[in-house]
């Protein structure tokens, strides 16, 4: 019992591919078919890292889609005023990360509740990305050279799932392995305690939601990248998702605290759901049904047995 | 004088707005010096000691190191001067062990581009195994005792050489086994020419352990000297500024209940506060058998704590019986089974009737409980004071009985009442309780219970941190509510406190009952041995050995 809550989450995602290989061996439990779902579950996975940080805080960024979005449609203008690959990424990372700053900012020094600052700054991201785009998809310009940063393979591996795999080790490694990481758990576990021993507890907030940010910002990239276009809500399904993801990892190991192996698995488990039910034809209805009912099983596993209130 | 002070202070003031937290404070150090700084709440020993650690900047004054003055712009910077700081509420991240408590700010060990878990943990090791071979390295620090947090602040505090250890109340949530480790560790400390800057409200621990004292008084240096110069009673005239008085005079705000002085001392005498017309009788004389006293008003049954260990004890009414025992004996344990609000097996009784489930089916009883700790347990900081007494039994403050919307009036009044009754000392009914001093966030957790008959009071650390006039009030008020015909059940850490309030002892070692005492049986000794499982066999339990 202790081990099925402890690990819970990790028996959950391996009996779903268990079950999902046994309905469809021929389609869902293939090779290419699990290095698709990799690829599936890339963005998100990025995205969803991004939260994370931000989650080990105890805050919430809720502008991360509308990053998303803008970074692509803003990726999408440059490229048609024919700006440079290289100049459009930095850019657009740039911008991400001021974005990322302000939010931090506003809550790191005005205290303002994360999710209302961040509400109300991704709307105001989503203005200004409706502005750029006249509220329509863009597709004329993008260089074949940046598509290919979305598409294809590497030694057999999809592009995508390089990103996130070097995202995953990097911020692995920041949130696990450095004392900027560490601080932020020591942060977000106790506020007051992390002021007094004098941590640098402002601008480690203004980072995290930078970087958070810039990862969305990334994502955003990405994603035209891969479709050749851009839409002005193209980001929009990645919210709820992403903090799914996170909520999801922390049943998953670790005193119930975020960390980016358990978005990962949160992450795996949302697009193997996803891409399982569409292999067996379940319609999308019930593929949203079954999701949040799995999600809320696997939190409730986990608190189960622990006192009411 | 041939050589400066290690740290001297002098004549600092600090106002925020128009309160002046300081007014003059001056503090000189000794190198290795054990120095108690003491004053009531409120006196500005806080703000003194967040000003040392550069989280206040003076408005006024110096601050010398070795002769030099300095100024201290933050924590980091107080750090480097080998300042440490332990503050009142401990503040290590919950879900991270000692090891990763010790280490947070610093700059980690690394082995190649990862940290090196092991260095850090051989190097808290190294640090624990002078004062605390005992302390789990591994365990989160939401799951050590409260003394164990204490240990872990202190590993964490000597990770780096440190020329002072300041400690705000170190020993308010240790009981007197752990407390007395902490001395040693103190003790310690000055031996290797570390000097500890010690506040406490436990005076006879000030006397025993200090070599030097200080006292603040409103914000003010009122005296300082070698503690073999002076005595408790000193201590306590330097502290309030009068003959030993029970006033709050330490506090800077003006009283909130202007009746506050007129009807000041009767708060302690039952018969003239039952007399305050706007109060309900906190207490009806309860009739028949409860007046002889011989029918238990609690009788419990229990088994608690999570090996289950079996107890089983009764209180009649009257009576306020102590429970005593080291800090991870199951005190707090138990009353909070009794109370319902965590799983228990067994059986309580109330006046000889089972009780419904939970807190709600205690209250409806007329039981009431005090929690430990007021701020994470007791208080709603985000309602006002005047809601936070009207919580526990809203449906009374009803302006019609049968819509369930409480009359802000009725609960005014109510507020009024009680605040004037426990002489409560706040800017306002409507202010967040977070803006009382510990004494009087300590009295609204009595006030609670106060606009209903209490049939038994379960109170755990009554006066932990609170000042010597507060305490004397809060004293007063329990011996208030135990001849009004309630059985009190009072858990502390304090043993004068034990002693001189209760009429019978139980004592718990490692979750068990090892020790009933009352009468001569009840010396400070045999409470202590019993605490420590030394209790010798006449002493160990059975029922009926009560008087």
């Amino acid at each position: 019992m202790i081990l099925l809550r402890r690990y819970g989450t990790l028996f959950a995602l391996a009996l779903i591919v268990l079950v999902f290989t046994i309905a469809s061996p021929q389609a869902f439990g293939t090779m290419s078919n699990l290095i698709n779902i990799t690829q599936q579950m890339s963005l998100l996975a990025i995205v969803a890292i991004g939260a994370t940080l931000v989650m080990v805080l105890g805050e919430f960024d809720l502008s991360v889609s509308a990053v998303v979005s803008f970074a692509g449609i803003a990726a999408a203008a440059l490229f048609a005023a024919g700006v440079p690959v290289p100049v459009v990424m930095i850019a657009v990372l740039v911008a991400a990360v001021a974005m990322g700053a302000i939010s931090g900012f506003l809550v790191a020094r005005y205290r303002v509740p994360s999710f209302i600052a961040t509400l109300a700054f991704g709307t105001v991201i989503g203005g200004l990305t409706f502005w750029i785009s006249n509220g329509a998809t863009m597709f004329s310009g993008i260089p074949a050279g940046f598509r290919d940063l979305g598409r294809g393979t590497l030694a057999g591996v999809p592009v995508p799932t390089l990103w996130l795999i070097g995202t995953a080790i990097v911020f692995w490694l920041l949130l696990d392995q450095t004392e900027f990481g560490r601080r932020l758990y020591a942060i977000g576990g106790n506020r007051e305690a992390a002021r007094l021993v004098g941590l640098p507890v402002r601008r480690d907030m203004v980072v995290a939601f930078a970087l958070c940010a810039a990862l969305a910002g990334l994502a955003g990239l990405l994603l035209t990248a891969r479709l050749g276009s851009a839409h002005p809500t193209g980001g929009g399904g990645y919210l709820l998702q992403a903090y799914a993801a996170v909520f999801l990892g922390m049943t998953a190991f670790r005193e119930g605290e975020p960390s980016v192996p358990g978005t990962l698995v949160g992450a795996a488990i949302i697009a193997v759901i996803s891409n399982g039910l569409t292999i067996l034809g379940v319609p999308s209805f019930l593929q949203d049904l079954l999701t949040g009912a799995i999600i809320l099983a696997a939190v409730l596993v986990r608190n189960f047995g622990r006192d009411g209130d | 004088m041939s050589q400066s002070p290690f740290l001297a202070l002098d004549g600092l003031v600090k106002h925020f707005g128009a309160t002046k937290a300081l007014d003059g404070a001056d503090l000189v150090l000794e190198a290795g010096s054990v120095h108690a700084l003491v004053g009531e709440n409120g006196a500005g020993k806080s703000t003194l000691i967040k000003t040392l650690s550069g989280l206040y900047q003076p408005d006024a004054g110096a601050i010398r190191l070795d002769g030099q003055p300095i100024s201290i712009d933050g924590p980091r910077s107080a750090e480097a001067l080998g300042l440490r700081f332990i503050h009142q509420e401990l503040n290590l991240v919950p879900h991270f062990d000692t090891v990763d408590n010790a280490w947070i700010g610093r700059r980690h060990p690394r082995r190649g581009p990862f940290i090196d878990g092991r260095a850090m943990r051989a190097r808290v090791a190294e640090v624990a195994a002078r004062i605390a071979p005992d302390l789990p390295l591994d365990k989160p620090a939401a799951r050590l005792t409260p003394g164990q947090r204490q240990m872990a602040e202190i590993v964490r505090a000597l990770m780096e050489p440190a020329r002072l250890v300041v400690m705000d109340e170190p020993t308010s949530s240790l009981s007197e086994g752990e407390a007395e480790r902490l001395h040693d560790i103190v003790r310690q400390l000055s031996a290797e020419r570390c000097a500890v800057l010690f506040i406490s409200h436990r005076l006879d621990e000030v006397v025993d352990l200090c070599d030097r004292y200080t006292v603040l008084r409103n914000g003010r240096t009122v005296g300082a000297g070698s503690v073999s110069d002076t005595s408790r009673a000193g201590l306590v005239a330097m502290m309030s500024g009068t003959e030993i008085a029970g006033t709050a005079s330490g506090q800077p705000s003006l009283p909130l209940w202007e009746r506050v002085g007129e009807r000041g001392t009767a708060s302690v005498s039952p018969d003239e506060t039952i007399a305050a017309p706007a109060f309900p009788h906190p207490n009806p004389p309860h009739k028949g058998e409860g007046a002889s006293g011989q029918n238990p008003v609690l009788a419990a049954d229990l088994g608690f704590g999570p090996a289950g260990s079996h107890v089983s004890f009764a209180i009649r009414p009257g009576e306020i019986v102590g429970l005593y025992g080291l800090v991870g004996a199951g005190r707090s344990s138990l009353l909070k089974t009794i109370w319902g609000a965590t799983p228990g097996r067994g059986l309580i009784a109330l006046d000889g009737q089972v009780p419904g489930p939970g807190p709600a089916g205690r209250i409806a009883r007329g039981m009431a409980y005090v929690p430990e700790d007021r701020r994470r347990e007791g208080l709603a900081n985000s309602l006002s004071i005047e809601q936070n007494l009207s919580l526990a039994h809203l449906s009374d403050f009803r302006a019609l009985a049968s819509i369930p919307a409480p009359s802000r009036a009725k609960i005014r009044a109510f507020a009024q009442a009680t605040g004037a009754r426990l002489r409560l000392v706040a800017a306002g009914p409507d202010r967040s309780p977070a803006t009382l001093s510990g004494g009087n966030q300590q009295k609204l957790l009595f006030g609670r219970w106060l606009g209903r008959p209490i049939r038994v009071l379960l109170v755990d650390e009554p006066t932990r941190g609170v000042d010597v006039g507060a305490k004397g009030e809060i004293h007063g008020e329990m011996r208030r509510i135990a001849a009004d015909g309630a059985a009190v059940l009072m858990a502390t850490s304090d043993i004068e406190e034990l002693l001189a309030l209760s009429t019978r002892v139980l004592v718990l070692h490692a979750g068990r009952l090892v020790a009933e005492l009352d009468g001569p049986s009840l010396t400070r000794a045999a409470v202590v041995a019993a605490a420590f499982g030394h209790a010798p066999d006449e002493q160990m339990p059975p029922s009926e050995r009560s008087a």
